[in-house]
């Protein structure tokens, strides 16, 4: 990522040389390509800056210390100790919380946030008739023992790991096993792997279990970016993929923003150029490139290292002085050191190194970031609002001891990330309806909810304090994953190599010839989203419309655009119309009659009946759309029939209940959660 | 609103597009109502000197030496190697000691100006005098993806926003019935790099380039499938919609839902707008044979050159059209056999596509752009062939009011590199995004803690000589 100075700089305080670090270097020698000027007098020599005390004043710097929770004048409304938080904040603001969502609203809520699955019709009934008052907590711990949980989770750290199968520019080459991380994500959140143990194995799994093998399918999260085997100069390549992984470590797993450090240092947070490429020193023994060859994983033979430098304006051609491996200055208060290795040691022991700085129970960073990101993939937004920036330009946290409590409470669940989503969706917070029709139990004064709403949203129109549940759309991978459930088409089969389903023509010629091999096998077109191969050069569409990031850099935080391609797709992809006649078929099945029908497909795919209202003009649809499509005179290979079609059913009725799915495919409320 | 307001609603509206789509969505390119939202036309920063952008991309590296820039001095080398003066060369092939090797075709002083041009274009070299050749462009990579990318991003690293993504965020567009920002790519095959080169990177997926093809389906999902007539659609978009406005309305008119609705009535104008703009049977016969239409060679870029004019017409800000398939002009082998046939199959509706702007009043305000990611090697591969040569090259523009004939810049004696008045990719971005009345320094996007655009960190110049 570029960056440049948008605001005045940061005048460069001035400090003696006693306190700060001179380089000198030679002049480069012969580089066997394009000569670059010789550096100048001034770039000649890298100074430091000692790092200042304004440097370190900074709410994401400080030492995390678990807060005490406060205890607001009315407490009756929380379920945990979060709500205790935001009801603190609330009350400040002079705001109310909305109250309970009722139970169909919730059980679809928290579904499709665990698992990305709705819940079953059988799971819906049970759920609303269940009169125990621990209904909700047990349905939270079986949404999380779900196999499917992490299936949907796993998508979130896909995200940050710039996931895709492919090298990405001119052959973007299949690599064969970038499944199997995707698979090793999916299993350690299963099986719940402690956050601390998650990270260090996608640092050093190989330096922490030389033994173990098949574990160092961990490591692929480093190199999981796009890369160019083929170019010319592999010093370049090489020089790319150190510096976008050593960016990526750095803002996944402590939200730094260290990229822009690889040429200067960084305009507004004190981390300097120095910083990054002693940062990045730490996986130089492990990555060695050969052209022609994708690089899957890190890879490290022996203790002995080369020299690591500096790179002046990061540029590949011009090393500049020499820096020894370490840790970023302003998150490494008690100025720890990297460990020499043993020269009997067969690797450098750097990483393992990093990955024990960054677990540390006192690291600054890396429970903060974290506990943000799950409170982000719970209500949208995370407490801090720039997930993967807690820099100095980042957002300030809304509720900043509850950040810090959260975190505390990761560490002291042994860094459990099941017991955090537990405890996140448990709280009155997450509990509470969007808009006071979905409250559980309607008010005496039928004015209130609505009053406490609407100032709510004059008073807080971002919703930082959290006095609603917000809104949210659907990720695309679950809206593909939600139309093949409601069709009953959904293949639940887990794990294994990512399947290609059918591509239209005119994508399939945007890239190279045999670049998308359609899987033999049609069921396998029905796998979860998760499984679907992710070519870099090319997003499956449906993905691609609702906002999957292109895997070209780690993508912390989706955007969510509305557009009219999105419409054209939900409304007349191939795609589309077929799940609806599965859709249709499947309904067709279950019921007897045009008000079963409906009332089945309702609950279905929204998670509740037709109002008699949408009953009456759903009846009234069908019977338009039967007159309508016999009035064309259509052969009955050009009907939108269902599959399967009842037998003696007049085709021309058959098909509009094939349209009534679809319609329902295109409706707000099919596609976003309340 | 200004760049940086603007960016402030694009934040508050949650990092996306989503929620401020509305405005721009209902408000169809015929009511009087002023758009607002993410494809909006906007004010420039200064008087603009072109409205919109054609952008013609030789894929493949079109070879400078042999079209636009012509070197005498290989004449006089020819079948010796490169003069040691001109030191050591990175080369895509180890082509560097390779015999040099004349312009395949002659080059003649064309037009008033005397423009030289050689005898693969005869037809766009009757335009001569309405070219500004910049003949010292350079890029940074031997390799196609990385020089396609940063021709189009600025970056040699795939990810970036393309320029036509920082022109359609940065402009919006004139007709809220099509995408800002459409991409004519060549029927013969993907490029390298692939789609990526028009993708919007960290900008919102609104603003990505969206592909167009001639014919009944132009945009992806424009119909409904066979087994659904459009009346049939019809009656359950009707249903959708009665619907969606009854949610909209339960939850207190929520700015997303609202922007939901709103695109699917586009996504309805789209299925009739976008076929009526890609219907050729609409123009004149004089006009298809002015496109070569009537001719094999020929037809297939001409029907999309004349697409092109009828999308810039139609309001369209931006329109790229790319020539040449996965090959497309890479000549290694035999660049006579090579870029004869390309410049068969695009020098007669390039020529068009100029005469029709200028005959229908929109080359004044129009920015034509002719290049391809890099040019070639003045030495030869396996005897007739170029390597790929991005230490100088040439594209040219036009339109837009730039003085034509004439050339801007050069390269050293043999067209090996850039020599005088060098032109970085960045300070082409800068110049198109000047013409277009963008300040570079400007148009920025706050994305990660910082703000990016499209030149850069590295300080860009606008070439105000080009402009003039």
């Amino acid at each position: 990522m570029y960056c440049f100075l948008s605001v005045s700089h940061k005048e460069a305080a001035v400090i003696g040389l006693a306190a700060s670090l001179l380089f000198l270097w030679p002049s480069p020698v012969g580089w066997s390509v394009e000569p670059v000027g010789k550096p100048s007098r001034e770039e000649n020599s890298y100074q430091e800056e000692k790092l200042t005390a304004d440097d370190r004043d900074h709410w994401a710097f400080q030492p995390l210390q678990r807060p005490a929770v406060p205890e607001p004048k009315k407490t009756d409304w929380a379920r945990n100790a979060i709500d205790h938080f935001v009801m603190a904040r609330l009350a400040s603001a002079k705001l109310e919380p909305l109250g309970e969502a009722n139970r169909r609203t919730l059980i679809r809520r928290l579904s499709l946030d665990l698992t990305g699955l709705p819940p079953s019709l059988a799971a819906i009934q049970q759920f609303q008739q269940d009169p125990s008052v621990d209904a909700y907590d047990r349905l939270v711990q079986r949404l999380l023992a779900s196999p499917h949980y992490a299936e949907r989770q796993a998508q979130h750290w896909l995200d940050l790991a710039r996931f895709a199968e492919t090298d990405g520019f001119e052959h973007d080459k299949v690599r064969k096993h970038a499944w199997k991380y995707r698979d090793w994500v999916i299993q350690a959140l299963n099986r719940d792997l402690p956050y601390d143990q998650f990270v260090r194995y996608q640092l050093a799994a190989d330096e922490l279990l030389p033994q173990d093998t098949a574990s160092r399918t961990a490591l692929m999260f480093c190199l999981a970016g796009p890369d160019m085997p083929d170019i010319n100069s592999q010093d370049e390549r090489r020089h790319t993929l150190l510096n976008e992984m050593t960016g990526t470590v750095s803002s996944v797993f402590m939200g730094l923003q260290m990229e822009c450090a690889q040429c200067h240092d960084h305009k507004y947070d004190p981390i300097s150029q120095a910083d990054f490429y002693r940062l990045r020193a730490v996986f130089e023994p492990a990555v060695q490139v050969k052209r022609y060859v994708s690089v899957e994983t890190l890879l490290e033979k022996n203790a002995v290292t080369s020299a690591s430098h500096l790179m002046i304006r990061g540029d590949f051609r011009r090393p500049g002085p020499v820096v020894e491996p370490g840790f970023p200055r302003i998150v490494n208060g008690a100025a720890q050191k990297l460990p020499a290795a043993k020269p009997s040691a067969r690797s450098s022991q750097r990483r393992v190194a990093l990955a024990r700085w960054l677990t540390q129970k006192d690291h600054p960073l890396t429970a903060r970031v974290m506990v943000n990101r799950l409170w982000q993939s719970h209500f949208g937004e995370g407490l801090c609002r720039t997930p993967s920036d807690f820099g100095r330009v980042g957002a300030d946290p809304s509720h900043p001891q509850l950040l810090d409590y959260l975190a505390t409470e990761l560490i002291r669940r042994q860094w459990s990330l099941k017991q955090l989503h537990g405890l996140i969706v448990s709280s009155a917070t997450y509990r509470q309806a969007g808009r006071p029709a979905d409250l559980a139990l309607q008010e005496q004064l039928p004015g209130q909810a609505q009053e406490r709403l609407q100032r709510a949203e004059r008073l807080d129109a971002e919703n930082e304090l959290l006095a609603r549940f917000p809104r949210q759309r659907l990720d695309g991978e679950v809206i593909r994953d939600l139309m093949l459930y409601v069709a009953g088409t959904l293949d639940t089969q887990q794990g294994g190599a990512g399947v290609r389903p059918p591509l239209s023509k005119e994508l399939v010629s945007t890239l190279l010839k045999n670049q998308w091999e359609v899987h033999p096998d049609p069921r396998q077109h029905h796998r979860r989203s998760i499984y679907v191969f992710a070519r870099r050069n090319l997003r499956y569409p449906i993905f691609d419309l609702f906002d999957r990031p292109d895997a070209n850099a780690s993508c912390p935080r989706r955007n969510h655009s509305t557009t009219a391609p999105q419409s054209l797709f939900l409304l007349n992809s191939r795609f589309s119309l077929s799940t609806a006649r599965r859709f249709a078929g499947s309904g067709l099945r279950a019921t007897q009659d045009k008000t079963q029908f409906v009332h089945w497909v309702f609950l279905r795919s929204l998670g509740r009946p037709a109002d008699p209202q949408e009953l009456q003009r759903s009846v009234e649809f069908l019977i338009q759309q039967q007159r309508l499509t016999e009035a064309e005179g259509r052969p009955l290979d050009r009907l939108a029939l269902p599959d399967p079609v009842p037998a003696q059913m007049d085709p021309y009725l058959a098909a509009a209940y094939t349209k009534l799915c679809l319609a329902i495919f295109n409706l707000n409320e099919f596609i976003y959660v309340d | 609103m200004s760049h940086f307001s603007r960016r402030n609603f694009l934040l508050s509206a949650g990092g996306g597009a989503g929620a401020i789509a509305l405005a721009a969505m209902t408000s169809s390119s015929g009511t009087a109502a002023e758009p607002a939202g993410p494809l909006a036309a906007r004010p420039t920063h200064f008087k603009p000197r072109a409205k919109r952008v054609i952008w013609l991309f030789m894929h493949g590296g079109p070879s400078h030496v042999d079209l636009f820039d012509p070197k005498p001095a290989l004449l006089k080398y020819a079948g010796q190697p490169v003069p040691e003066s001109f030191g050591a060369v990175m080369t895509r092939r180890d082509v560097a000691r390779n015999p040099l090797l004349p312009s395949i075709r002659p080059f003649h002083p064309r037009g008033e100006s005397g423009l030289e041009i050689s005898d693969f274009l005869p037809h766009l070299s009757r335009h001569a005098d309405d070219l500004c050749v910049i003949r010292s462009l350079h890029g940074d990579s031997v390799n196609h993806p990385q020089s396609v990318y940063q021709m189009n991003t600025g970056s040699v690293l795939m990810g970036k926003p393309s320029v036509g993504s920082w022109v359609a965020y940065g402009l919006g567009t004139e007709n809220q019935n099509m995408p800002a920002f459409v991409v004519l790519p060549d029927p013969g095959g993907g490029i390298k790099g692939g789609p990526p080169a028009w993708g919007s990177g960290n900008l919102p997926a609104v603003y990505q380039g969206i592909t167009m093809r001639p014919g009944a389906a132009p945009i992806l999902d424009l119909q409904p499938q066979p087994e659904m007539s459009v009346k049939q659609q019809q009656s359950t978009l009707r249903l959708v919609q009665e619907w969606n406005r009854k949610h909209l309305r339960q939850r207190r008119e929520d700015d997303e839902l609202a922007a939901r609705v709103a695109a699917y009535e586009l996504a309805f104008r789209m299925q009739s707008s976008a076929p009526e703009l890609v219907d050729l049977a609409q123009e004149t016969a004089t006009t298809h044979a002015l496109y070569g239409l009537n001719n094999p060679a020929t037809r297939e870029f001409g029907q999309r050159c004349l697409l092109a004019r009828r999308m810039i017409e139609s309001g369209v800000r931006f329109v790229q059209l790319y020539s040449g398939n996965t090959g497309g002009w890479d000549a290694h082998k035999n660049v006579s056999q090579n870029h004869g046939d390309y410049c068969q199959r695009t020098d007669l509706p390039v020529a068009a596509l100029i005469t029709d702007l200028k005959q229908r009043g929109l080359w004044e305000d129009t920015l034509l752009i002719w290049g391809g990611e890099f040019g070639r090697m003045p030495m030869s591969e396996k005897g007739t062939g170029r390597d790929h040569n991005p230490w100088g090259y040439s594209v040219w523009l036009a339109g837009a009011g730039i003085q034509g004939g004439r050339a801007y810049g050069a390269t050293d004696p043999i067209g090996l590199r850039a020599a005088e008045n060098k032109v970085p990719v960045r300070d082409f971005h800068a110049t198109i995004l000047s013409l277009l009345g963008i300040d570079h320094e400007q148009l920025t996007f706050f994305h990660n803690g910082l703000d990016q655009r499209l030149t850069g960190p590295a300080e860009a110049q606008v070439i105000q000589e080009i402009i003039g």
